[in-house]
């Protein structure tokens, strides 16, 4: 195996309005290695979701290579891209996208019931609820937590099958800025462990918690920007003036 | 298998959800399933209890009625328009004499009339024949004799009772040698007839009264006919033959040209077991005819619902592939809960059916069972209506697209 996790050639993404011909990539090459945090950055209509969509095997490229853990996965069909975003992707969302009916267990454990291995689900689900700090929520539904819990559970679904890669859509969008650095944190604390992420985000403060920012404009990959001392959230939380009656 | 158990959690998660829609989602299957499974125990009670009856008196029985009995005059017979006279005790003499193919013939005149003991009264039903018919008929005597061939001869008056008769008028007592009236004429009671219980109509069968046809003819009614002749075949093998036999002795003794039809009807207990079997067959017909027009109805209500409910899951249905549900996966999904719904229709339809069927058992005579067939093929009805109906929903649901579902609000 090449140490590029990711790898992608001449990906483009053509839609079809009528009869205009909408492209929404052209042409990207990118390379992503183990272990690296990455963020993509662009205006709206930039092609971020769009990248985002196929990288995370939601959607295919109209041309392009993409190879994925050297696998190639730009001509697969529908069922194989849903065996590979069981076992190789985390997603993380702006808006949580939980199960509302489901506690917090059922929610983590989703992806793993769509996995064939029942060998060890309960521990690997209790272990990805640990490693956000929801233990004492466990069976409380998503109605129940607040906003950053609700990120946070689902970081742990997006852990709980072990997958190579973590894409984060906006994961602080929708919260205030001390719970958005708390959720940066725990990327933070996975990537030191070892974690492949890669955020889309708006906000050059929360791009610069990663160590590269790639900026999209037009479908077309413009600067790539290297953090030479990336903002530690940790760090950042403890300068950050303290609300003391905030939940959590 | 885990996944399968954990759909099936889902299913009725996601019902329990929207109580009063899956409940009136379920009450198309819950009426149709409920329905035949009732009218079926309802109709199997009855077709064991005509066939009893039928068994009690012997399956070798013919029984010989006045008129030519077919569709058209059946009305008319109803309304008591159509002559009644054609059989004569003559003719019972004549079947005894010339049949080879049967053990005995009786006479019978069946009537109502009042009896009275000491000022006590009764309406009682009369049955008037001769000796024979403590066999044919199977009466069994409890005390004392039935009547003999010389009290027919005689016309003499004498009476055997039936077990209502002796409660009502007699009580304690023992009627035995008693001097009773029918119609104001006096009647020795000679025997009695053990309990006989109630026919396929609910009509109490001891509340009856024997006395020697003769008498009936002579000294009750003042009758030269009687109403039907019953006889008793040698075996159940002869029965078509003797019915041959016996239609060609009557014409005869009636002195029928051969274009002129019979003024009278054969029929054997196999020919009424027959019509008994066929009513039952176009029973379980109709039956199924509005069994699955409701089950449609049912199966529709279903999709409609489900279609309602995969609309609103849009984005459930977009979270579950994104993590890496297979479109079979929600195929199954919605599939299973729309099997969980019908099924659950059906259960409940049977568990009315039973308490509709043990409300009927103990409110009326008839003795309805609920078998164990009715069960299963309801069951299974509402498990292919549930698949049938669900699996275009299940497929609308396995083919979105997880990025438009996802963005679904």
């Amino acid at each position: 195996m090449s140490d590029k996790l990711i790898n992608i050639s001449n990906i483009s993404k053509i839609y079809k309005l009528g009869k205009v011909d909408v492209k929404a990539l052209r042409r990207i090459d990118l390379q992503i290695r183990e272990g690296e945090f990455i963020t993509v950055m662009g205006p709206s209509g930039s092609g971020k979701s769009t990248l985002m969509n196929i990288l995370g095997c939601l959607d295919t490229p109209t041309n392009g290579k993409y190879l994925l853990e050297d696998v190639d996965i730009s001509q697969l069909n529908d069922n194989q891209l849903a065996a590979i975003r069981n076992k190789k992707i985390g997603f993380v969302f702006q808006n949580f996208n939980l199960l509302s009916r489901s506690n917090v267990y059922r929610n983590v454990e989703l992806p793993l019931i769509y996995s064939n291995n029942n060998l060890g689900r309960k521990k690997k689900v209790l272990e990805a609820i640990d490693s956000v700090g929801l233990t004492d929520w466990i069976s409380h539904r998503p109605s129940e937590l607040s906003g950053g819990q609700k990120q946070r559970v689902a970081i742990a679904r997006a852990l709980s099958n072990d997958p190579s890669i973590i894409f984060a859509d906006e994961p602080t969008g929708n919260l205030d800025s001390i719970t958005g650095e708390e959720i940066i944190a725990i990327f933070q604390k996975l990537n030191k462990q070892g974690k492949t992420i890669l955020m889309v985000t708006h906000e050059q403060e929360i791009a610069r918690h990663s160590q590269k920012i790639i900026y999209l404009r037009d479908g077309l990959i413009g600067k790539k920007e290297k953090i030479d001392n990336p903002i530690d959230a940790e760090d950042h939380l403890k300068k950050m003036p303290r609300i003391e009656d905030r939940v959590n | 298998m885990k996944t399968f158990l954990e759909n099936i959690k889902v299913a009725f998660q996601s019902l329990a959800l929207n109580k009063v829609r899956s409940f009136l989602t379920m009450l198309g299957i819950i009426i149709g399933v409920g329905a035949v499974v009732a009218m079926l125990s309802i109709g199997t009670g009855a077709q064991n209890m005509v066939l009893e009856n039928i068994q009690d008196i012997g399956s070798n029985l013919i029984i010989i009625a006045p008129g030519e009995q077919d569709q058209d005059s059946g009305y008319e017979q109803m309304l008591g328009m159509q002559k009644q006279d054609q059989l004569k005790i003559k003719d019972v003499e004549a079947i005894k004499r010339q049949s080879e193919l049967i053990d005995g013939a009786i006479p019978v005149i069946l009537s109502s009339s009042i009896a009275s003991y000491l000022g006590d009264n009764s309406k009682v039903s009369i049955y008037a024949s001769s000796r024979e018919a403590e066999e044919i008929y199977n009466f069994e005597i409890e005390t004392g004799n039935f009547y003999t061939d010389s009290d027919v001869a005689n016309s003499s008056n004498v009476a055997v009772i039936g077990q209502t008769v002796i409660e009502d008028l007699f009580g304690k007592k023992n009627p035995i040698g008693e001097l009773i009236k029918i119609d104001g004429k006096n009647f020795t009671v000679i025997g009695t007839i053990k309990e006989m219980g109630t026919d396929q109509f609910g009509n109490d069968q001891d509340n009856m009264i024997s006395v020697p046809i003769t008498t009936a003819q002579n000294k009750l009614y003042g009758l030269d006919y009687i109403n039907l002749i019953l006889a008793k075949a040698r075996n159940e093998q002869v029965i078509d033959s003797a019915n041959t036999e016996i239609t060609n002795i009557l014409r005869k003794e009636h002195n029928l040209r051969p274009d002129e039809s019979n003024d009278f009807t054969v029929r054997s207990q196999t020919q009424i077991l027959d019509i008994v079997g066929n009513i039952a067959n176009i029973f379980t017909i109709t039956i199924a005819g509005i069994a699955s027009i409701s089950l449609l109805v049912g199966g529709i209500g279903i999709m409609n619902i489900m279609l309602v409910s995969v609309t609103e899951r849009t984005r459930e249905i977009g979270i579950r592939k994104a993590v890496g549900a297979k479109n079979k996966d929600i195929l199954i999904q919605f599939l299973i809960e729309s099997v969980v719904l019908s099924i659950s229709g059906g259960i409940v339809g049977i568990a009315f059916a039973v308490i509709v069927s043990i409300l009927i058992n103990n409110l009326t005579v008839l003795d309805t069972s609920v078998t164990i067939f009715p069960i299963i093929l309801a069951l299974s009805f509402s498990s292919v209506v549930g698949l049938f109906f669900g699996i275009y929903p299940a497929m609308r649901a396995a083919r979105l697209n997880p990025i438009d579902a996802l963005r679904y609000e």
